[in-house]
């Protein structure tokens, strides 16, 4: 029997994507919330997982690399996470160049599009930071927007403004993300799976049928523990887990202040007497020597 | 403050009235909003108000679970079916209060048809009524009602189930069909002609109630509450008159048969040819003399101090009221014996006083002179009563009862009260109870097989000398016990015809059995001088 984390939290987000904490304060909030293994799960990239890793300490807790894929074929959209990766591995490189290469083109036709219809412009040191952000997304024009005193809040930018413009984007594929993510040594997890891309609600023969086309691209777990399931979600997922012998995670997707969502929160109980899909999860990542327990 | 979200805080509640469509584009200025609403009011009830709320998302849906962390008795109102569809589906309706919305009615302009502790009756339309519930909060009460009416008909009460909830007003709804339906007060009130035939059905309904076994735990117990009544008196009355309610009270037998709790006669309706019981939410089980404590009220009680209010209640004066009261008290016990209806007429007002005296006093009555004169008559006679009543129980002559063979015990027991009332040996006792048994299960086996019907037992004693004359009533096939042969006791046991003995045992131990057959009706009656 291991000796399993007590408390766990595999997905959050920081400032190298669209969450507010800088690594610093993450590992700060970490230990805070007494988390004894975390991931950092940024949309596309893992910069963020370099610094969090030099920030660690002995007695720290455990962390692991992490990432979160925004994928979408002509079937639907996914979010895929991977685990336990070499950062440098060249399968990741490509693909988190993709990435970025597809949203710093989106980010270009989201500000031209905002300064045609609306005629809002922006200095060129913002601009610059912009394009500078590792993954800027509708949240960091949005801001901006505030600041500039287009619009009243975030969520004002975003409803009357950016989402006025609709436009054929660019996107990593989920078999993309997913051998990426094996081919560098990690294990590919499917995002808040009955939420689909984070706004959608999928169950049943709906959701078993996502699973097994993902599955048939070797998907090889589900977040069957996160902040917006109920127990039903919940329960549907740990039965689809164990149907299809998929690991199970856990994550609150925490953005620092840009979401309420808590650190930790995850729905699963503490203590570290896990259902049998997490616990393979952990044993096999501290088997490949990715954490200790 | 965002267009979506509507914050109302008042002491009781934390109301959030979300609008439009909950989506990742604003969830998080959504979520932001209401947990600042919720913010350092964890006392409060948290309800969410989700008239005007058309989508949910998925990022719609984690604002609740947040809420919920924070607010664990959160629950979320007048949800449109779309709205519902998701929150079933993800398990939320599992999770917390989830109430749907509910179609509005006016009841404007519409007619009055009844009124009860809990609401007023109204009819929509020609086909269909409402009742409206007295308060605002009611959603508890409708569940429990439409729970106990339904228990009461599966139970074979006739009453009219709601079929739906609705919005009326700021209050809430169920809405019955009860097709040109008139209640008992109105046809007392227009027709004081049917007054005997209003006796005779009225009656004959609360008989069927009090007859009705009921599973145990369904309903709540009647004595229990008016326990509550005695004790709430105990700072009202002297310390010895306060102390006696409650051991009268005490001293009532637990009793599993139904009662109704609210039994007027604007609770009564007439369906075509049909009479059915309304405004089930009192119903509960005990000893009729906590029905009757309820029935003196409506009709006297509180029309005690100002004869006025029956007529304003019930839509005709005292006078018709005091009658009808007699002759269902009458008919009910099946006596005209002046001295045994005031008997039990006075049992019935030491707990329909308590009840009043209770509740004027709850509703401020001591606070105005006509309230406070009410009470002190109330309080004077009930502290009469005291001193003169030693028991709250009493008999009646007659009962009617499904003829079962497994309802035996409690015909049994019918007969076994009154014969200890009149102080009956122990050999007699048991002698009558045979042949009492004996004619019971022999209505019970043959007088409506294969189907179940109804048999009324009576008893009369007479004193002087003391006779007890048991008269069972059936409306099954016609048959003459004392026409079968008596059978040949003389034959040696294997020889013997099997069957005839019961009634041949039964000729023996009573004096007289007599057979009439009239109105479609067997009637037998047997007499025993003691």
């Amino acid at each position: 029997m291991k000796n399993f984390p007590k408390k766990i939290d595999l997905h959050m987000h920081g400032v190298f994507s669209d969450g507010t904490d800088t690594p610093a304060e993450l590992l700060r909030h970490i230990k805070e919330t007494g988390i004894t293994l975390f991931a950092l799960t940024d949309h596309d990239t893992a910069a963020g997982c370099a610094e969090v890793r030099r920030l660690l300490r002995y007695g720290d807790p455990d962390f692991l690399s992490g990432v979160e894929f925004s994928c979408k074929d002509g079937q639907g959209q996914y979010h895929i996470l991977g685990y336990g990766f070499d950062e440098d591995a060249p399968a990741m490189r490509e693909i988190f160049e993709k990435g970025h290469g597809y949203r710093v083109s989106k980010l270009r036709r989201r500000l031209d599009f905002l300064k045609e219809t609306f005629g809002f412009s922006f200095s060129d040191e913002d601009v610059a930071s912009l394009y500078a952000e590792n993954n800027p997304g509708k949240p960091h024009i949005a801001k901006l927007m505030v600041r500039y005193g287009y619009a009243e809040s975030i969520s004002d930018a975003i409803c009357r403004y950016i989402n006025q413009f609709h436009t054929k984007s660019e996107y990593i594929l989920p078999e993309e993300a997913i051998s990426a993510i094996l081919a560098s040594g990690g294990i590919p997890v499917l995002a808040h799976p009955s939420f689909g891309r984070g706004d959608e609600i999928i169950l049943g023969e709906q959701m078993e049928g996502r699973l097994r086309r993902l599955i048939g691209f070797g998907l090889q777990g589900v977040e069957a523990f996160y902040s917006g399931f109920s127990a039903k979600l919940q329960n549907e997922m740990l039965g689809f887990a164990d149907r299809y012998g998929l690991y199970v995670t856990a994550g609150s997707d925490y953005h620092g202040t840009n979401k309420l969502v808590r650190l930790g929160d995850t729905n699963l109980p503490d203590g570290g007497n896990y259902p049998a899909g997490l616990c393979r999860f952990l044993s096999e990542l501290s088997d490949r020597g990715k954490i200790r327990c | 403050m965002m267009n979506e979200v509507q914050t109302t805080i008042t002491n009781e509640e934390v109301r959030i009235a979300l609008s439009g469509r909950i989506d990742s584009n604003n969830a998080h200025a959504v979520e932001e909003e209401v947990l600042a609403a919720v913010a350092g009011r964890e006392k409060l009830p948290v309800r969410i108000d989700a008239e005007k709320l058309e989508y949910i998302s998925s990022a719609g849906l984690r604002v609740i679970l947040h809420l919920k962390k924070s607010a664990p008795d959160l629950c979320i109102t007048n949800v449109n079916s779309e709205v519902y569809e998701i929150l079933d589906m993800t398990g939320f309706t599992q999770m917390m209060t989830v109430e749907k919305a509910y179609r509005v009615v006016s009841v404007e302009g519409c007619e009055e048809i009844g009124r009860g502790a809990n609401g007023t009756i109204y009819r929509i339309d020609k086909d269909n009524v409402v009742k409206v519930y007295n308060n605002a909060d009611a959603l508890a009460d409708i569940q429990h009602e439409r729970e106990v009416a339904r228990i009461a008909l599966v139970l074979g009460i006739p009453t009219a189930i709601s079929y739906d909830v609705v919005r009326v007003g700021n209050s809430y709804g169920s809405v019955f069909e009860l097709l040109n339906a008139s209640c008992f007060s109105k046809i007392l009130a227009e027709h004081p002609e049917r007054m005997d035939w209003c006796v005779k059905e009225y009656t004959e309904m609360l008989k069927k109630i009090h007859g009705t076994l009921v599973p145990e735990g369904k309903l709540p117990d009647m004595k229990q509450t008016a326990l509550g009544w005695a004790k709430f008196m105990k700072d009202y009355l002297p310390k010895e008159e306060g102390d006696k309610l409650v051991s009268l009270i005490e001293a009532v037998p637990h009793d599993d048969h139904m009662i109704h709790g609210d039994y007027h006669t604007k609770n009564l309706e007439l369906q075509g040819d049909e009479v059915l019981l309304i405004d089930m939410d009192t119903l509960a089980v005990g000893h009729p003399i906590f029905e009757f404590a309820s029935i003196y009220n409506s009709f006297i009680g509180y029309s005690e101090y100002d004869h006025e209010t029956v007529k304003r209640f019930q839509g005709f004066d005292f006078e018709t009221a005091k009658t009808f009261w007699n002759k269902v008290l009458a008919a009910y016990l099946g006596t005209n014996d002046e001295k045994k209806l005031r008997e039990v007429e006075n049992k019935a007002r030491v707990i329909g006083y308590a009840r009043m005296i209770r509740r004027s006093i709850r509703r401020h009555g001591l606070e105005t002179e006509a309230g406070k004169a009410e009470i002190d008559l109330w309080t004077g006679e009930l502290i009469d009563l005291l001193h003169s009543t030693d028991s709250l129980l009493f008999l009646r002559n007659e009962m009617e009862i499904e003829a079962k063979s497994e309802r035996l015990p409690e015909v049994l027991s019918f007969i076994e009260q009154h014969l200890e009332a009149c102080a009956c040996p122990a050999k007699l006792r048991m002698q009558i109870a045979i042949a009492a048994e004996e004619i019971f299960v022999n209505i019970a086996n043959y007088a409506y097989a294969p189907k179940v019907g109804k048999a009324t037992v009576r008893v009369e004693i007479s004193e002087d000398p003391i006779r007890v004359t048991l008269i069972f009533v059936d409306n099954g096939k016609p048959f003459d016990p004392t026409k079968k042969n008596d059978p040949d006791i003389s034959l040696p046991a294997e020889e013997r015809d099997i069957g005839g003995l019961g009634i041949f045992m039964t000729k023996k131990i009573m004096d007289d059995v007599i057979y009439e057959y009239a109105d479609g009706k067997n009637i037998l009656t047997l007499k025993k001088e003691l």
